[in-house]
């Protein structure tokens, strides 16, 4: 347990950007490894590692493989980079340091699959990421590891790098591709599922900028090895994203199981400016808040999960004791009200009118009933709306109204913020 | 013997048994046994999108509510719609819906109509605990010359948006911005262009789009609805008239699925001012060169006199907008009481109608494999409708084709031998070019061909069918040298007497110029109509008629579907049209005894059997096999 | 301003390139925004006529995403994030310590043409170096008051247009000096801003 570089391992090497210098690191060789290897041997094998989709709902990339109709062609990968989760951004961080290992990965899997035309969906604020994934993928077809009849062996590839333009609600994998066939970003109805009718109504698998990446080591280092890393249930590692009230925020790669205590009081360097505790939030803007109480729940996605929360996509937010709650939560409500994409009633009405009751709050102008309120805004929005954008926009307020009931009810009897002194301080 | 039904499911809603179709959505599965379940997005004829989210229920085994649109049914389905959880939540989802809604139902054309008014009535929370800003824009943008839009009662049920894209296939409505700015416009706000913006006032769920004919005009409850059938071509797309204080509202689509499919098109719909009443008119005769009043029996005795003098020289043309009942008499009066075989309802001699024009039905085009539209966009704009079967036939994957009348080769090559079933569409005008066309592609492919000529007027096919033609009986029978003159050789034919007949100021007579030079000289020219007209000024009798609207009868389509009108308005100083034929009849010798609109129809039918067809508003089918 | 030649002929490759010409909507706007500096209605009329769809359809995508731009701005464009992440280390502060070194409101344009800022609640993903700012697209993360000086500094001696919103070599359009945001040209919801 501990910090684990695996998908990192070399990023301390210089210019491991160039196709060159990946190369010396091992770089490609899993990809070759899994072109002498039959497709259906490697989904066995990825499904036999125990991966878990690392984009946040952890779904066994191997059986997600598997879903895809027996016969029919073309099939589609998409590599989701539209990281966009508030407190994610280690997806930015693969790319940015080793877009060749992101590629390899989404080689592999198109191998797998049985896909000739791949696509990477990135946000498209992540501009140089996007330049270096473009600068991989120009090396990459030079060197023939793209194209017709890849390094001879007869499988056609090419990718495709597609660049969003800003919307949250893209990172939702049917969004994606409605995305991608050039519309709204609206997500679809399911059934029918993208692995039987996705992009352009074909069968298409959707995976996470760090879920391929660890395909080569995969590929390379076989399934007993990746399944003897982590916990029973979550193979591997996961980058973890610290941000907040931590000495030294950052991405850490660290193995399944480890206890969020060492992440954040060991390599986070603590709570800064020796303040206390007083939340931390797993997985990203969605995600339940948890307590100190919970610090030595294993980075793992059942374990957080069992605690009362989602792993989600890796972010671990502190907040330190100084830490406004009520304007913790208003933030995320407001996200997610911008980020609606207005298909489903209950999200887009619905977080509106809690952003509403969230400004009122900062604002000194809530009233007695208004927590009450937002916890029933949140039962008919929780469940109810089209896509999980809107369920996720409840669980954060409400599981704060939870824990810190207490500072809503000071924020209307102080009618304001009892924190906000405080907080110009802590930057002063 | 028992078999098991594999493509049937039983389930339970509310506790109660219901069997029906795989594939069945629960919302008409719940339907089926009377339980009515609440929507805003959901429409029959638009695939479920499952946005507006009030549908949601329970079903057994799922942990979340399940939209009832947009969920199929399944064996050993549990699903409960009135438990307290659904109805906690419906309040939820109105109390959202209604966060941004004007609550300005007291001036808004849908007050008494909408789904959103009463669904709140019923489903709905006592008040809202909502107390900010509500959404503002500007009321009532003109969204084009027909439409009104009015962005803040807009609830964002896409329903406008697809019928855009899924029923037109126009894809000029569109949603834009997100989340709680998204607003329904068309681009850059340009005004809407589409044939087909009326639907969008009726499946609009609230009062965002409405028909700026219709703006103010009345409450729903004070509408008085009448059953009938557009005037406006020969589709026969099936209406209701809405009516306030005998004046006419609206024209509302009435749905029939082998028809109309539930639309209409913008030119029939909003045609119903050519048929508002402006005053109450007498009948006139022309006396020392002026047009004075007189009682009908005057003009008729005037009338009769003039025709006796012409007997064989008088002609008679009645409008493809009147109803078979009145074709009928209008036919036995010229061809068995006054002798004479001058009859029309042309404007333009056209090639011979015959019952092979019709082999193919309206709805059959969905069943097609290949479509020729021969003259393409000419035959849409002559029946606007077609163009929406079309689409979706498009959609279901026949072929449609669309060639200029003289590019029957082109079309020919189009259609590949192994076809099986080929339909042709064209106008009247090209039918010459469409039988053509069928001869060529039948000895080409293996299937059948069928056509169907897109006749004029909404009774144009009756008119064929009865023989309101110089030189076929009824029935499409040879007259064996009893043929008169046709319209366009009248004038210069030395006639006596003209006596017009129309219903309808889409589809009256208008004077060519060669007419126009020859009318002055007929020594009788009896006009006997709806609305006044430049041809007024030439009549020596005006017999005031029925409008298309006022009366009842029966109207065959371009298909040969006979079709009831209705008497939507009651103009009754108006003596009926038929009535008077009778007595001009009566008193040139004939004994008609006809008391109602229905003997006529039931002698009509005894004279032509084909038209059996009328007891079941069914097609006309002339032989065994067409 | 009809859209100059490369970018028209890149517009066609791209819908070449996907299996979907419609696929090649958001590329096409971004060929345009980096052309002209913003997205005019003109110019989403000629895409949607060079991929053979209703410009309606153009629009509707369009208008959905944040990062198309319907009016012209400054020289340079500076977002910073006020999402919670960014809060937590003192986001909010920033911004209005650039609001004040800038001198026009959230976002406006100063009045040399040099920088349009506006903050953002939409995460940009540089939670680990927060508090944060995009510039011309380019994260400026750990933002001190200092940094912030040095870095308007830079842009408003920088003549040129930020890569990648403007074209280089192309002039950059006259944006609204010292104004507010135009209110959109259609009329929104309540508190309605594109960002």
């Amino acid at each position: 347990m501990g910090i684990k570089p695996l998908l990192t391992k070399d990023f301390a090497t210089e210019n491991l950007k160039q196709l060159a210098v990946y190369e010396k690191t091992g770089g490609y060789t899993g990809f070759k490894k899994a072109l002498e290897m039959q497709p259906d041997a490697l989904v066995d094998l990825v499904k036999a590692s125990g991966l878990r989709g690392r984009g946040g709902a952890g779904f066994p990339t191997g059986n997600k493989w598997s879903f895809l109709p027996k016969g029919m062609y073309p099939r589609y990968l998409v590599c989701n980079a539209d990281e966009s989760e508030p407190g994610c951004f280690k997806d930015r961080y693969l790319m940015e340091n080793s877009p060749h290992q992101v590629l390899e990965g989404i080689l592999i899997a198109s191998y797998a699959i049985g896909c000739n035309l791949a696509f990477i969906y990135i946000r498209g604020e992540y501009l140089p990421q996007t330049e270096a994934l473009e600068a991989a993928i120009d090396e990459a077809r030079q060197a023939g590891y793209l194209g017709k009849n890849v390094l001879g062996k007869g499988y056609d590839l090419d990718v495709i790098l597609h660049r969003g333009a800003g919307a949250y609600i893209c990172g939702e994998e049917t969004a994606m591709l409605t995305s991608l066939e050039g519309y709204r970003g609206e997500p679809r109805l399911k059934p029918p599922f993208p692995a039987v009718k996705g992009l352009y109504g074909k069968p298409t698998v959707v995976n996470n900028v760090e879920t391929v990446c660890n395909l080569p080591h995969i590929v390379l280092n076989g399934a007993d090895w990746f399944k003897a890393i982590g916990t029973p249930t979550g193979s591997g590692t996961r980058l973890w994203c610290m941000s907040g009230h931590v000495n030294r925020p950052g991405n850490y790669e660290m193995e399944n199981g480890t206890p969020i205590r060492e992440l954040i009081e060991e390599h986070g360097g603590g709570v800064w400016k020796n303040r206390k505790l007083k939340a931390f939030q797993p997985g990203g803007a969605s995600m339940m808040v948890l307590l100190p109480e919970h610090l030595d729940v294993g980075l793992d996605f059942d374990a957080i999960a069992k605690a009362g929360s989602l792993a989600g996509a890796g972010a671990m937010v502190v907040m330190d004791e100084t830490t406004c709650m009520v304007d913790a939560a208003r933030r995320y409500v407001k996200f997610f009200e911008h980020e609606s994409c207005g298909k489903c009633t209950p999200c887009r009405e619905g977080t509106y009118w809690m952003a509403n009751i969230f400004d009122r709050f900062e604002g000194g102008e809530a009233k007695v009933g208004d927590i009450d309120l937002l916890l029933d805004i949140g039962y008919n929005i929780d469940g109810r709306s089209f896509c999980p954008l809107g369920d996720a926009s409840t669980w954060f307020p409400r599981s704060v109204i939870k824990f810190f009931r207490d500072e809503f009810q000071e924020h209307i009897s102080e009618k304001g913020c009892p924190f906000k002194k405080s907080v110009q301080e802590a930057v002063a | 013997m028992a078999t098991v039904q594999t493509d049937q499911v039983t389930l339970t809603v509310n506790g109660q048994s219901v069997t029906v179709p795989k594939g069945t959505l629960i919302l008409d599965a719940a339907k089926k046994v009377g339980i009515d379940i609440p929507i805003f997005c959901s429409h029959p004829k638009m695939a479920p999108v499952a946005v507006c989210r009030m549908c949601l229920v329970e079903v057994e085994k799922m942990p979340k509510l399940q939209p009832a649109c947009a969920v199929y049914v399944a064996e050993g389905m549990v699903v409960k719609t009135t438990t307290e959880q659904v109805n906690k939540y419906q309040k939820g989802v109105l109390e959202f819906l209604l966060i941004n809604h004007p609550l300005d139902c007291p001036i808004c054309d849908k007050g008494g109509e909408c789904p959103l008014q009463d669904q709140t009535y019923q489903y709905g929370p006592g008040a809202s605990r909502y107390q900010f800003d509500k959404a503002h824009f500007d009321k009532s943008v003109p969204l084009s010359d027909k439409i009104v839009l009015d962005r803040e009662r807009c609830i964002l049920c896409w329903r406008c948006t697809r019928f855009s894209e899924e029923i037109s296939g126009e894809r000029e409505l569109a949603l834009i911005q997100r989340g709680v700015h998204t607003i329904i416009g068309t681009f850059n706000d340009e005004p809407a262009q589409s044939a087909y913006q009326g639907n969008w006032t009726e499946i609009c769920p609230v009062g965002a789009l409405t028909s700026r004919q219709y703006r103010f005009i009345s409450r729903p409850w004070d509408l008085d609805r009448t059953p009938s059938v557009c005037p406006g071509c020969s589709m026969g797309c099936n209406i209701q008239i809405d009516a306030r204080n005998n004046k006419i509202g609206r024209f509302q689509s009435r749905e029939n699925v082998a028809v109309d499919d539930s639309w209409l098109c913008d030119f029939g719909r909003y045609s119903f001012p050519n048929f508002q009443r402006q005053s109450q008119e007498r009948p006139r005769i022309r006396r020392g060169g002026r047009l004075e009043d007189v009682s009908y029996d005057e003009a008729i005795a005037f009338t009769v006199d003039g025709l006796k003098r012409a007997g064989g020289q008088a002609a008679g043309w009645a409008s493809p907008a009147d109803t078979n009942e009145e074709l009928l008499l209008f036919r036995r009066l010229f061809r068995d009481v006054l002798r004479s075989p001058h009859l029309d309802h042309r404007s333009a001699t056209v090639v011979d109608a015959e019952p092979g024009d019709m082999t193919l039905s309206i709805a059959d085009i969905e069943r097609l494999e290949h479509v020729v539209l021969l003259g393409g966009q000419e035959v849409i704009d002559a029946a606007p409708v077609l163009h929406l079967r079309l689409f979706k036939s498009q959609r279901k994957g026949v072929t449609v084709l669309k060639v200029g009348a003289g590019q029957v080769a082109e079309a020919v090559a189009g259609v590949s031998p192994d076809c099986t079933a080929v339909g042709i569409l064209a106008t009247e005008a090209n039918k010459a070019a469409a039988v053509d066309l069928q001869t060529k592609l039948q000895r080409k492919i293996k299937g059948s061909v069928r056509r169907l000529i897109v006749t004029t007027g909404p009774n144009g096919r009756g008119a064929k069918d009865l023989g309101i033609l110089p030189h076929l009986g009824p029935g499409y029978v040879a007259l064996n040298g009893q043929a008169g003159t046709g319209r366009t050789e009248w004038p210069g034919a030395g006639l006596r007497a003209l006596y017009v007949h129309e219903s309808s100021p889409l589809h009256g007579f208008t004077p060519t110029d060669a007419e126009s030079m020859w009318l002055p000289t007929v020594p009788l020219l009896v006009f006997h109509r709806f609305k006044p007209s430049p041809l007024d000024e030439m009549a020596h009798v005006i017999l005031p008629g029925h409008a298309f609207t006022e009366k009842d009868g029966t109207v065959t389509n371009m298909e040969g579907r006979v079709q009831r009108i209705r008497k939507g308005i009651d103009a009754a100083w108006v003596r009926e049209d038929w009535l008077v034929f009778q007595e001009i009849a009566n008193q040139l010798g004939a004994s008609w005894s006809y008391e109602s609109v229905g003997q006529i129809t039931s002698d009509l039918v005894r004279g032509l059997p084909p038209y059996m067809a009328v007891n079941q508003e069914a097609r006309v089918l002339w032989s065994e096999r067409p | 301003m009809p859209l100059a030649k490369p970018t028209v002929t890149q517009i066609q490759e791209l819908a070449a390139r996907y299996p979907s010409k419609q696929s090649a909507i958001i590329p096409a706007l971004w060929a345009v925004q980096h052309e002209q500096g913003y997205v005019t209605d003109a110019a989403m009329s000629e895409i949607a006529q060079h991929l053979g769809l209703p410009p309606s359809l153009i629009e509707a995508t369009a208008s959905f995403y944040s990062m198309f731009l319907t009016r012209p701005e400054g020289r340079h464009d500076v977002v910073i994030c006020v999402n919670a992440p960014c809060m937590l280390r003192g986001a909010d502060e920033m911004a209005a310590y650039l609001e004040r070194q800038l001198g026009v409101r959230d976002g406006a344009t100063t009045s040399d043409g040099a920088i349009t800022w506006h903050s953002t609640i939409e995460c940009l993903g540089a939670c680990g170096g927060a508090p944060m700012m995009q510039v011309d697209h380019r994260f400026e993360e750990n933002l001190t008051p200092e940094r912030i000086d040095a870095i308007i500094e830079r842009l408003r001696t920088d003549p040129l247009p930020g890569p990648p919103h403007k074209g280089e070599g192309v002039e950059a359009p006259t944006p609204n000096k010292g104004e507010d945001v135009a209110q959109p040209k259609k009329p929104a919801r309540p508190r309605a801003r594109k960002n």
